[in-house]
């Protein structure tokens, strides 16, 4: 069906053979299983909200570049940040800081040389977007923070694409948290114009007592593709809290599959996304809960303008002897605009019966009456409009724990309600 | 200050406000009293700048400006202040985050820098221990789970922080205990001077004991059917309203 799509991810995928040592059979297994299965369609329950036109046209090249891009200055005082160009990790532009001394830091490429079965953690992928990016993964970064180890300030792993036209990054990173380690990853993803593709996979395992921070800052250029996962794993009193601020690209979507393994563990899967003319953000969460006394809650906000569209999937499975369980779910969305579209799809799979669950789905347009309110108080609509949004995304934003991280992320918020004004 | 000459009003194509007239001068307090449903709380909001209320004749001047050509804001900026029948609630906005932007919207259109957060929270502690405001209420969403009451006083720590020329208080009076509406009614009272302009709206002639006004109207059906000075607002609640109009 796609001819020349598959020859061009058979050859790039082929090409790569002995580039990333001990990646070879998990890398043309994944291959293999994307060509048997091709892309997903709107058929397809998790991608039915999904436009995949932009990449079921053609191929997209691997990105590469020699390009000296500006980095961007850091959201918080940070341990250390990683910078990623066209999908290659770049040390000139990257800062170790201090972390390195007190966790193992290396780049994807030589972490599996030790030994072949530590490629056997790589999560193969399910669909074809997740499995491309086990075919064609090229570099990421590694970080094992052991034992009893506290990384206060935040990590920022950040991915830049310049002049990527038709060429797609495929960026894979592995987190480790020993017993009690704390870690707070910032990933931002940012890139000029060109219609490039973004695929981006993170996987963490948390153990015992492990607290990760995943907080993503997606602010890629207007012609983008992005896609990105994150797979989780969290161990006994383990937590795992994530929140995604989606703003850029043309076609955006973040999924989050997270599976509870062990007692008095928890997970706060968080996300705000603001989907401006023509853009479609989605997110699709999977919160898994295996074990008995595991806890999840997610919140959502989304505001869509004239012709944007947010979707959410939200789905929790309870196991059969997954007893005293609380998941919650949460999602709201505003549109700003007749033409603007937001869809939301709770799913609950539970299979135990001693458990609380709630969702809640609504779709709303900015109240009146309480613009009316402001105003009447001397505030101008666009203030006015804005304060409400910035309210309605906070509770959101809320449980990332970084002030200075926090502040830029609700600043970006006003921003968009401001730039939002201006047309 | 104030002029409404002939206003009709038309809410969700229904008319009511029809032809009302009504002079307010400096100085001065009135009290429109009427029945539930007679159109004071549409008069108030047209003044306010609803968008959904329709005038579709005659005109209020305020302070020589034609009201319908400013927006709600701008009317703040102006000197005009509603205190509303109903506040409304803001999830997610605190109250000082409210006032404090409120206040420097206005100051903002009249060409003024910025309160500063120190300066700003003296005045704003000042009005609210004037009106009996729990301090930490400041720190709380706008109304969110605030009684009646309490809704009312939010009201007027807002009125005593912009400082109106006209200050138009639509039922502050309704949901508040004896203690409450003697508080509320010295606010109302330290805001009377020669130079501003109060309108009361209510139906009880309580608050009027304690506000004494300088003009009562009777508003029926969307008129003005009879003016006098403040002894009309007893003989309405002897009499009632059909035997005075
Ligand atoms: N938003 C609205 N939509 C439709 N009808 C309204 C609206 N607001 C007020 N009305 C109607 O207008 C009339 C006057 O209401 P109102 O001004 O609230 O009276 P009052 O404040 O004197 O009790 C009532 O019949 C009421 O039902
Ligand atoms: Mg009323």
């Amino acid at each position: 069906m796609y001819d020349e799509l598959t020859k061009s991810y058979q050859a790039q995928s082929d090409s790569l053979l002995g580039i990333v040592p001990g990646t070879d059979g998990i890398r043309t297994q994944a291959l293999a299983d994307f060509l048997s299965k091709g892309f997903p369609t709107k058929k397809t329950e998790d991608w039915r909200y999904s436009d995949l036109k932009a990449l079921t046209a053609s191929a997209f090249e691997m990105a590469g570049s020699d390009a000296d891009p500006e980095v961007p200055a850091a959201l918080s005082e940070t341990a250390a940040r990683f910078v990623f160009v066209n999908g290659r990790y770049r040390e000139s532009l990257s800062d170790m800081g201090e972390l390195w001394q007190a966790a193992s830091v290396r780049p994807l490429v030589n972490h599996f040389t030790a030994s072949e079965d530590r490629a056997g953690e790589l999560v193969r992928g399910q669909d074809a977007i997740g499995l491309l990016n086990t075919a064609l993964l090229r570099d990421g970064m590694v970080i094992s923070v052991p034992t009893g180890v506290e990384i206060d300030d935040p990590v920022e792993i950040i991915h830049i694409m310049t002049g990527a036209d038709a060429q797609a990054a495929h960026t894979r990173h592995l987190i480790e948290l020993g017993e009690a380690a704390k870690l707070h990853i910032v990933e931002r993803f940012i890139g000029d114009g060109s219609s490039y593709w973004t695929n981006s996979v993170l996987q963490a395992r948390i153990t015992e007592g492990g607290k990760l921070a995943h907080t993503r800052l997606q602010e890629e250029g207007a012609n983008a593709v992005h896609t990105a996962k994150a797979h989780i794993t969290v161990g006994a009193e383990g937590s795992y809290q994530a929140c995604n601020l989606s703003l850029g690209g043309k076609i955006a979507r973040f999924e989050a599959h997270v599976r509870l393994l062990s007692e008095e563990c928890v997970a706060y899967v968080d996300g705000v996304a603001l989907a401006s003319t023509g853009q479609s953000h989605d997110t699709l969460t999977h919160v898994s809960h295996t074990q008995p006394h595991t806890n999840s809650d997610q919140i959502f906000r989304t505001v869509a303008d004239a012709r944007g569209k947010t979707s959410f999937q939200g789905k929790v499975t309870v196991d059969k002897d997954a007893q005293k369980v609380e998941a919650d779910q949460s999602f709201k969305a505003l549109v700003m605009d007749r033409t603007a579209e937001a869809n939301a799809k709770p799913e609950l799979e539970i299979f135990a019966d001693d458990v609380k669950c709630s969702h809640g789905a609504t779709v709303g347009e900015l109240d009146a009456k309480a613009i009316f309110y402001l105003t009447s108080r001397g505030i101008d609509p666009v203030t006015a409009r804005q304060m409400l949004v910035s309210a309605f995304t906070a509770e959101a934003l809320e449980r990332v724990e970084n002030d200075s991280v926090r502040a830029e992320m609700t600043e970006r918020v006003d921003a968009w309600m401001a730039k939002r004004a201006d047309v | 200050m104030l002029k409404i000459n002939n206003l009709h009003v038309e809410v969700a194509g229904k008319e009511i406000i029809k032809g009302l007239s009504l002079e307010i001068k400096a100085g001065e307090t009135h009290a429109i009293m009427g029945l539930n449903g007679a159109g004071k709380s549409t008069l108030a909001n047209t003044i306010a700048g609803r968008d959904d209320y329709e005038v579709t004749a005659g005109s209020i001047e305020f302070e020589g400006k034609y009201l319908m050509e400013l927006e709600p804001h701008e009317r703040v900026a102006a000197g005009l202040f509603l205190g509303f029948q109903y506040p409304v609630e803001i999830p997610g906005v605190s109250n000082l985050n409210f006032m404090r932007t409120a206040l420097n919207s206005v100051r903002k259109q009249h060409g003024e820098e910025d309160m500063s957060a120190a300066e700003f929270m003296k005045l704003i502690r000042e009005k609210a221990k004037m009106l009996g405001m729990d301090p930490d209420m400041l720190k709380r969403f706008v109304n969110v789970g605030f009684s009646g009451g309490e809704k009312k006083r939010n009201e007027m720590v807002q009125m005593a922080v912009l400082n109106p020329k006209l200050a138009v208080l639509d039922e502050t009076d309704s949901g508040l205990d004896i203690d409450a509406l003697k508080t509320v009614a010295d606010g109302i009272n330290v805001q009377r001077r020669d130079d501003t302009a109060v309108l009361l709206i209510t139906h009880y002639q309580r608050l009027l004991s304690y506000v004494q006004p300088d003009f009562v109207h009777v508003m029926i059906d969307g008129k003005i059917v009879k003016s006098g000075g403040k002894e009309l607002a007893l003989e309405l609640e002897e009499k009632g309203y059909a035997d005075v109009a």
